[in-house]
Parts: structure tokens; C-alpha cells; sequence
């Protein structure tokens, strides 16, 4: 096979590779970018983003982010952007003479990006950025008159920064090096060459800055948002931005060392260094962790109960927020006073997260909050959370939110608004219009199975909200819907988690309006508790139709002796309200 | 070819392949039509920029005439919306100050022109200020993103910042205030970690660090002395607590509140035990137009956020000598709002010194989140207050500010979708009512519609405001003065 064959092979087996890593093991990332964003196509927002330098790359990268609200789309967009920059850095390298072995190193700045991508954060706005300047370097590196590449360079130099931010420097830093090697112009005139571009380089931000960017004068340089906060931008990416005009300078010098082109066991040894350095960096890169929650999430947000259940089942989830969707599914299910404890449980803050000043746990907590019937807090919850995204953007996931909290306080005039702006997207466009079509008619509204039932749901009577009584709020929104069985299945919930057992039995009568078919599960095993550690002569009866497989756990779980972390407590109790109550702190 | 012709010649132009010849009314209608923003029978200043609009309901056309004095005229059409081309608009207006514009308005339904009753602009030949400043800010909670002071040329549709919070990131900019009108004389501030009040004084810019180890906050809510040599301002500590009811929101309260005089030229902070009384809570100061009173609200202290809705502030006056700086040693009340259940907030006298405007709700101070907020207007001479109900509609009237001649004035409402403030300017007449109210324009009229942000604070200015964002970035970082307090 010949070598430039095995180029493309490579390029088409790397792209294949990080496809497959952001489809299949790292798909949830993607869906929470997505979410994070609101692509519009409309010229206001092509404008809002091209009034400030590097805004171009960030309106690309978020056109192309909206589509990762499939992920398999968006594994497929990074895979292409990561082997185009691969390619162009290949290609670049090629211009430069490196000899065609090489070819495996070009691939080490999108291995790095990719390493990046795997952080949330990290947005792909300036991967955009980087592939405008490969371009720009690519083209330069076409052109054989060296009077013609430096005016391309004079000239690209107010382009690019407007395109890609700082990063047009790279631009400058390749074509210096460049023309020194080349050797086709005089000193004098190289020299007056780069004087120029220098002062132009460094004049045109300064001077946006003074005159009309109301930004601080480094992220005026950085330009493009690579990084979701602004005014942080970490190391690594000033180290893979460099590497790509790095890289083919090495190969071009590495190419003087060897004689052979077709060295297999150089290219094998490359192979192998990029194959295990990719392992390394990738898998020190990604957060599993996060991905697991981003997945609760996601299917929380999609409704997908059953497979929030399924993936609970297959690893009970320990962190907070995946500990709340999966409660949530739960009580969608009816199931989360039958099945609450078979999971892991650490209090309240796995049933109704706290409100924290940031763009995740809020959107998370807010849709607890929705399907409860705190209609007002999921609405606030939503437009804090966007609020909060430090790059300014707003929020289709919040968007959707605020309208349909709006239909469903009567609102319709916002909402109309909300569904106007959704109606400019690519994926919310057909969801907003049927939610325009329901607005114009109550009885579809009535009918709506969430938006109606939750009209139903939400308190008629005003109280204000307060963090530390979730248990007082839940029993003003049950008491004024007797058939809101999430609410009362989170007020039980409440006091198990917290370990208050006088509220629990004060509250546990008024089930009777659910008409439960048996008293779930967790909710015998606290009455049976309750009973038998107050009524110790065992002298009446528990007034409770607790089944006896309960009651015979409980005699066991009491004689059973030992720590709650000994493998028999665990896989005997540890599925029980006994357990939480004696172990779990 | 003058431009009034070229655009005839594309008008015509348009006609002939849009409609085949000429707009003729199938059907005419008795009923003025409904338009977005609603501009029926409004009246505005004759350097007002055009007043583009569309019709309500479905249509495949609109079309526009525009008649003046002296036999000018207007005549728009398109698919969508009535755009109103600039100059031919502001002739025209020129043309009709002290007269009206008769507007006759076409829509085309189902292939069929149906022509609405006309119904007037009035121009008037009072003159307004040449812009508004407003700050930008989405009407969100606790949480802040992108936002701006900005400032829009009432004649064109131009806006431009004056100072955005991307300068200072994580920053909050806010309460903007000018002496009178004069954009030379201006302030707001700047919240953050690296935070203070913006003060620029005939064009100079200082920044102040306003906590005093005597005042319980930074200094809050201004209001510029005529002279401009004082400012006053409230410092408050302020909470925010949540609603859970469908038709509420969000409700800002004082735990404390009290209110300063700030001495430019000394850098002092004046206070006096009769606006800083901890059983009371005392807010929004704003001097006299002869700067020898001082217009503040004044409430009872209430154990907060407990009693919310028990807080009522009613309309008082203490004397000040802006030869001194000294208060007087009574308070007056000027209007009691407590006696009828309700609450003043944001009084605001006319440059003319003839009326005080200022806004009424049930309870607290914070009226725009409260839907039966409404705009009053206290007549000086007669001491008789009356709601304007001229302006006012079901939803929330709020903040408000004077034009430099009293004739003009601009509120905030929320008429529109309940949520989103907007800008309305309205007329007053030498005999203190008011004309119904107009929106600003836009040159796209679904800006408002696409617009996230709500406009806070809108303020007349007689000039384009020049304040350099450099340099107020440069002062907090390095330049801020602390302000000392004298009681």
C-alpha cells in the first residue's frame, strides 16, 4: 500500500475512533452542550456574535453544536472537525517537505483537542477557531509568490482575528518561519515585512479594545470562547493551539534526520505512541462520573423514566444529582416509596438539591420542582440557570421551560414570546409549534397530560418560598392537591431521608386520598418500626396492614449483630429504611 | 431626484407587481385597526423616529397612508410590516407639528383589501430630549448575565452602550442617573469584586468607594441636587424572596433602609438622624427642582421578610440647604399613601417644580414586581394627587422620568406581555393631563418580541452621554475614592 494511501487510512481510522467515543461512551456530553446554547437563525444573532473578534468561530461552533442534540450527529461533527485539522496540519507539514512517514504526528493537536472536548467546558467554537487558522495557514502555505504571501498575511491578519481571536497570530508566527526558511526574500525587506505585520497584529486588537470593545483587553486577545468561562483560559489550550504550527516545523526537521520514506517500523513506533499516548490522554481526560450524571439528566429531561430506573438498576447512582433524577423517576413511576431504598440514599440533597448560583444544578433541581408542581421555581430555576452560563448564552433546554411553565400559569403572552424565539431553531421548531397550537385552546391545555395536570398540581394559595421548610412546602402543595402523589410521596420522602419519624407518621394518614393499593414498601418498614419501638410490650396490634415478609426482616435485621458495612447488613438490609436509619449518616 | 421621489418610484414599483395596480378597499371597516405597538390616536414629538408597525391577525398585505398638513403624505406597503422610510417621516412630521396625521390602514386578507377607519398621530410642537439612556437586563432573580446601560437617539433608532458588565466580568451595573438631562453630569455603578459608583461631574469621572462605616450599604438609589453639587442616595439592605402563586413573582423588600445626602465637591457622605432612623425605613430621595427640599418615601419599620406586605411608604419631605448641606428638623408627609392601604414609591418631581410623579402599590417598594402598579401625579400648587389613568393599564407602570421641559414623560411598563418592561413616553398638557401613550419605535417590530432583555430605568438626556469604559475600568482598578461620612 503506498504511503499516501495510509495516510487517508489513518485520517479515516482516527475519525472512526473518536466517532465511536463520542457516540457510544461519551454521548451525554454532548447533549449537555447542546442544551447550553440556543442557535437562532436569524440575522440578530448572527449579528450578536459577529460585533465581537473571534464571534464568527463561536456562531459556527454553536451552529454545529445544536445538532449534538442527537449525539451520534455531533460525534460525527467532532470526528470530521478533529481529522480536518489533523489533515490540515498533515497537509501543512507536507508544504514544508516533511517526508510522507510522518504522518501519524500530525494527528497529535487533534488528539490533544480531543483530550479538551472530553471537558464539558470546553466549547467548539475555538476548534472552529483553530480550523479557520489551519486554513489560513494552508492557503499562505499554497501560494508561491512570496510577495503575494505576505500581503495574504497583511491581509488576513484584521480577517482572522475578527474569525478565530488571537489565535490569527499563529497565522504571523507560521509565515515568519516560514520565510526564513524559504530564503526567497532579502533581510531588509523581510524584516520591514514582519515590523509591519507585528504592529498590526498588536495594533488592531489594542485599538478595538479602546475604541468600541467592552470587553477586558485578554479576552479581547483570546477572542473566540474555547472555554466556557471567558476569563479563564487553561494552559492546554495555548499549548495545542501552538502545536499546530509547532508540529510541521518539527516533522520538516525530524525529515532531515532520516533517509528512508518508507520506514514501516518508524511509522509502527509512531503508531504505537499516538495509539497509547491517546489511550492515556483520553482516558485520563474523560470523566465517567460526570457522563453518568449527564445521563440522568438527560433522560430526566427527555421524560425517559423507565431508563433512568434501568440504568439505577444496572449501578445504583451515588452522586446527589443522579441520586435526584433517579428519585424522580421513581415518583413518575409511582415507585419511590416502594423502591427509594433499594437505591443509595444520602438525605434531602438527593431528593431536592439546595439552589446553587450555577448553570447545572439548578436546571437539575428545577425539574424536580416542575413535575412537583412548584410551578414558579421550576420557571425560576430554569432562567437562573441560564442566567448563570458565563459565556453569556442563553438556553434552549431553559427556553422550553420558561414556556411551558408560562402555558401553565396562564401567561400566554411570555410564552408566546419564548416560542416565537424557539421557533427559529432547527430541533425546537415543531415542539414550539404545537405548544403555540395548544396555547390558543384551555381545553387542550386542560387535556395536556403534564401542563394540565400540573395546572391542577400547582398551589392556588400564595406562600413564599423557602429553602430550608421543602417539607412544610410539599404539605401546602399536597394539601391543596389531594391527587398529587409526587408530592406526597416527596413529603414522605422528606422525613424518611431526614430521619423524622413523628412527621412521618403525622403525615402518613393523609395517603388516604391516593387510594394505594398496599402501603408501599419503605413506608411499612418506618411504620413497623415506629410501632414496635414505641409499643415495646408488643400488647396491641399495629394498626397498619404491614405484610409479614416486613415484619420478619425487621425481627431479623434487629438480632442481626455487626457493623453496616459487613457484606451481610449490605445485601441483606441495605435495600431498607432500617439500614438508611441505623447506617447511613 | 430628490428622495421623496425615488421612493415614490419604488413604491409605485412595488404596488404594480405586488398588487397589480393600486391598493382598492374591498372592504371598509368602522373599526380603527390593531396595531403592534399600538401608535392609534397617540401623540408624539415631531423628532420622534418613524413609527413602524404591523396589524394584528393574518394578512398577505398591509398597507399605510400617512396624510399631513399641506397635502404631504406617506404611503408604505409590504407583506409583513409598515416601515416607514426615515427622512420622508421626518419631513413629514415637520411639516405637521401642532396638526395631526390622518393614518389609514389596509390589510390584505384572503386576496381582499380591507381598509380600517383612519385614526390620528398628533404632533406635537413640544419638544423632547434627544435621547434615553436605559439599562438592559434580563428580568431575571438573583442571577445576572450579559447586561448594559444604553443609550438610543429618540430620532433615529440607533442605540449604543454606555457601559456594558462585559468590561468587568461577573460585574452588575445599574442605577444610572443624570442631573436633569445633562449627559455631562452622570452616575451609576458598578457591583462586583471590583465594584464603586461611577460619578462624572461636567464631564470628569471619579469612582467612589460609598460604604461608610456609618451607612449600612453602598449608596443605592440617586437622585442628582439642581446644582449639582449633591447627590442623594439611599442605602438599603435589601432581600429578595419567591412567590409560589401563578400570578406573582418575585418580592425585593428592605431589612434597613436609609437615606443620604452625597457632597460632590467635599467627598462626604451627610446624613441626619431624621432620614437614618432605625425604627423606620427610609428610600428614593429626590431633591426639588430649587434644591431646598428633598422628596423622599418613608415607611414603618416591619420585621422583614415576615411582613412584606405590611410595609407601606408614604410620600415625605424634609427641608435641605444646598448652601450647607444642612436638613431641616421636620419631616412633612405629602401624600399618605399608608391611610388608604397603599405604598409611594419612585416620586419624582417635574423640572417645573409643579407636580411630583410617582408610583402606587398595595405594599413594600419594589413596583415592578407588582402587577397594580400605576402612576399617580401629586399637583404641588393644589396638593391634589390622581392617578393617571390616561397611561396606566392592568399591567405594571413603574419607574419614570421627566423630560428637561416637564412635557414630556417616559415610564416603564409591562402592558405588553406581563413580564418584559418597555419604554412608553407620554405627553402632559399645560393642564396636567396626559395623552395616551406611545412605545418607543423600533425600526423591526419584532424587536420587542425577540428582545430577552427588559429596559430598566429609562432616563431623558438632552445629549449623546460620552463616558469612556477604558477609563472607568482603569478608575476601579486603581483610582477609587473612599467617601467619608459627617452626621
Amino acid at each position: 500500500m503506498k504511503y499516501f494511501s495510509l495516510d487517508k487510512l489513518f485520517s479515516l481510522v482516527f475519525g472512526l475512533v473518536v466517532f465511536w467515543f463520542f457516540a457510544f461512551l461519551y454521548p451525554f456530553h454532548l447533549n449537555y452542550q447542546e442544551q447550553y446554547q440556543m442557535f437562532l437563525f436569524s440575522v440578530d444573532y448572527f449579528r450578536s456574535f459577529f460585533a465581537k473578534p473571534g464571534g464568527i468561530s463561536d456562531y459556527t461552533g454553536n451552529f454545529f453544536t445544536q445538532f449534538y442534540f442527537y449525539s451520534w450527529v455531533g460525534a460525527i461533527i467532532i470526528a470530521v472537525s478533529l481529522v480536518l485539522l489533523q489533515r490540515a496540519v498533515w497537509f501543512i507539514s507536507r508544504k514544508l517537505e516533511a517526508k510522507s512517514v510522518f504522518f501519524p504526528l500530525s494527528a497529535i493537536p487533534s488528539l490533544m483537542y480531543w483530550g479538551l472536548l472530553c471537558d464539558e467546558n470546553y466549547l467548539l467554537g475555538g476548534l472552529i477557531a483553530l480550523l479557520w487558522v489551519a486554513g489560513f495557514i494552508t492557503t499562505y502555505s499554497i501560494l508561491k509568490s512570496a510577495k503575494i504571501r505576505m500581503l495574504f498575511v497583511w491581509i488576513s491578519i484584521p480577517v482572522l482575528f475578527w474569525m478565530a481571536g488571537g489565535a490569527f497570530l499563529l497565522l504571523l508566527l507560521f509565515a515568519f518561519v516560514y520565510e526564513i526558511l524559504k530564503r526567497e526574500s532579502k533581510i531588509a525587506e523581510l524584516s520591514v515585512w514582519f515590523v509591519i505585520s507585528a504592529i498590526l497584529s498588536y495594533a488592531i486588537p489594542t485599538l478595538c479594545k479602546s475604541l468600541f470593545l467592552q470587553y477586558p483587553l485578554r479576552e479581547v486577545w483570546i477572542g473566540t470562547n474555547y472555554f466556557r468561562f471567558p476569563v479563564n483560559i487553561p494552559i492546554s489550550v495555548g499549548i495545542i493551539v501552538v502545536s499546530v504550527v509547532v508540529i510541521p516545523f518539527a516533522l520538516y526537521y525530524l525529515s532531515k534526520f532520516i533517509r528512508k520514506d518508507n520506514s514501516k517500523t518508524l511509522i509502527a513506533g509512531q503508531l504505537i505512541v499516538i495509539v497509547l499516548g491517546g489511550y492515556f490522554l483520553i482516558s485520563h481526560s474523560a470523566d465517567m462520573s460526570k457522563e453518568e450524571v449527564m445521563a440522568y439528566d438527560f433522560n430526566c429531561r427527555m421524560r425517559r423514566w423507565d431508563q433512568i430506573i434501568a440504568m439505577a438498576d444496572k449501578k445504583t447512582p451515588t452522586t446527589p444529582l443522579s441520586v435526584t433524577c433517579l428519585n424522580l423517576a421513581l415518583a413518575k413511576e409511582d415507585l419511590l416509596g416502594e423502591r427509594m431504598f433499594n437505591y443509595f440514599q444520602k438525605g434531602i440533597g438527593g431528593l431536592m438539591p439546595d439552589f446553587v448560583r450555577d448553570y447545572t444544578i439548578p436546571m437539575i433541581a428545577g425539574e424536580v420542582y416542575y413535575h412537583l408542581g412548584f410551578v414558579n421555581t421550576a420557571q425560576r430555576y430554569a432562567f437562573e440557570a441560564m442566567e448563570a452560563l458565563p459565556d453569556y448564552q442563553k438556553s434552549s433546554r431553559a427556553i422550553m421551560r420558561l414556556a411551558e411553565t408560562n402555558i401553565i400559569n396562564g401567561n400566554y403572552a411570555v410564552a408566546e414570546k419564548y416560542l416565537h424565539l424557539l421557533q427559529k431553531t432547527f430541533y425546537y421548531k415543531h415542539w414550539a409549534n404545537n405548544a403555540l397550537a395548544t396555547m390558543k385552546d384551555e381545553k387542550l391545555i386542560a387535556q395536556h397530560p403534564e401542563w394540565g395536570t400540573l395546572r391542577k398540581y400547582r398551589t392556588q394559595e400564595d406562600f413564599l418560598f423557602s429553602e430550608g421548610e421543602k417539607e412544610m412546602m410539599l404539605g401546602v402543595l399536597f394539601k391543596q392537591a389531594r391527587t398529587n402523589r409526587i408530592a406526597f410521596e416527596y413529603l414522605m420522602a422528606c422525613t424518611l431521608l431526614t430521619k423524622d419519624l413523628k412527621h412521618f407518621l403525622q403525615y402518613f394518614p393523609l395517603s388516604e386520598s391516593l387510594n394505594y393499593r398496599a402501603i408501599p414498601k419503605s413506608y411499612q418498614e418506618a411504620l413497623y418500626y415506629a410501632w414496635v419501638t414505641t409499643n415495646k410490650d408488643g400488647s396491641r396490634d399495629i394498626p397498619y396492614p404491614i405484610s409479614n415478609g416486613v415484619k420478619q426482616r425487621f425481627q431479623l435485621f434487629q438480632k442481626m449483630p455487626g457493623q453496616a458495612n459487613t457484606p451481610s447488613y449490605k445485601n441483606d438490609y441495605s435495600d431498607t429504611y432500617w439500614y438508611y436509619l441505623y447506617f447511613v449518616n | 431626484m430628490s428622495k421623496i421621489s425615488i421612493f415614490h418610484l419604488v413604491f409605485f414599483l412595488g404596488v404594480l407587481v405586488g398588487c397589480g395596480g393600486k391598493v382598492n378597499p374591498g372592504d371598509v371597516s368602522k373599526e380603527k385597526p390593531k396595531l403592534f405597538p399600538d401608535y392609534v390616536d397617540v401623540t408624539i414629538p415631531s423628532t420622534i423616529a418613524p413609527l413602524n408597525f404591523k396589524a394584528q391577525g393574518d394578512y398577505s398585505a398591509i398597507d399605510a397612508v400617512f396624510e399631513g398638513k399641506a397635502g404631504k403624505s406617506i404611503r408604505v406597503q409590504d407583506s409583513k410590516e409598515i416601515c416607514i422610510p426615515a427622512s420622508d417621516w421626518s419631513e413629514l412630521l415637520e411639516a405637521t407639528k401642532g396638526d395631526s396625521l390622518k393614518v389609514t390602514v389596509s390589510v390584505k386578507q384572503h386576496d381582499r383589501w380591507k381598509q380600517y377607519a383612519s385614526f390620528r398621530i398628533h404632533v406635537s410642537e413640544t419638544p423632547i430630549d434627544y435621547g434615553l439612556v436605559y439599562r438592559l437586563i434580563a428580568p431575571g432573580y438573583e442571577v445576572y448575565s450579559k447586561m448594559g446601560i444604553y443609550q438610543r437617539n429618540l430620532s433615529t433608532f440607533d442605540q449604543s452602550p454606555v457601559v456594558e458588565n462585559t468590561l468587568i466580568p461577573g460585574s452588575c451595573v445599574n442605577c444610572h442617573s443624570f442631573k436633569l438631562t445633562d449627559p455631562k453630569n452622570m452616575n451609576f455603578h458598578v457591583r462586583g469584586k471590583k465594584g464603586g459608583t461611577i460619578l462624572i461631574t461636567d464631564g470628569k469621572m471619579n469612582a467612589l468607594m460609598t460604604k461608610t462605616d456609618k451607612t449600612m450599604s453602598n449608596f443605592v438609589y440617586p437622585f442628582w441636587h439642581p446644582s449639582g453639587n449633591y447627590l442623594a442616595y439611599s442605602v438599603n439592605n435589601t432581600h429578595q424572596v419567591f412567590h409560589e402563586e401563578k400570578g406573582k413573582r418575585v418580592e425585593v423588600g428592605d431589612v434597613a433602609s436609609d437615606v443620604v445626602v452625597y457632597d460632590v465637591k467635599k467627598n462626604e457622605a451627610l446624613g441626619t438622624k431624621l432620614l437614618m432612623q432605625d425604627s423606620i425605613f427610609e428610600t428614593f430621595p429626590s431633591f426639588s427642582p430649587d434644591g431646598k427640599s428633598l422628596y423622599f418615601c418613608r415607611a414603618a419599620h416591619k420585621k422583614m421578610p415576615d411582613k412584606y406586605n405590611e410595609v407601606r411608604y408614604n410620600l415625605c419631605r424634609i427641608a435641605f440647604n444646598p448652601e450647607n448641606g444642612s436638613f431641616g428638623d421636620k419631616i412633612d408627609t405629602l401624600f399618605n399613601a399608608t391611610a388608604i392601604n397603599k405604598s409611594v414609591t419612585f416620586p419624582r418631581p417635574s423640572p417645573d417644580g409643579k407636580y411630583i410623579m410617582f408610583t402606587l402599590v398595595d405594599y413594600g417598594n419594589f413596583s415592578i414586581w407588582h402587577k397594580e402598579a400605576d402612576l399617580y401625579l401629586l399637583d404641588l400648587k393644589t396638593g391634589q394627587t390622581r392617578c393617571i389613568d390616561e397611561v396606566n393599564s392592568d399591567n405594571t407602570e413603574s419607574y419614570h422620568s421627566w423630560s428637561s421641559n416637564s412635557r414630556w414623560f417616559v415610564f416603564s411598563s409591562r402592558r405588553i406581555d406581563g413580564l418584559y418592561t418597555r419604554p412608553f413616553i407620554a405627553y402632559l398638557d399645560e393642564n396636567g393631563k396626559a395623552r395616551k401613550p406611545f412605545l418607543l419605535p423600533q425600526a423591526n417590530t419584532d424587536y420587542y418580541d425577540q428582545l430577552l432583555y427588559s429596559f430598566n430605568i429609562p432616563e431623558f438626556v438632552s445629549g449623546k452621554v460620552e463616558v469612556d469604559p477604558n477609563q472607568v475600568d482603569q478608575l476601579l482598578d486603581s483610582g477609587i475614592k473612599k467617601v467619608t461620612f459627617k452626621q
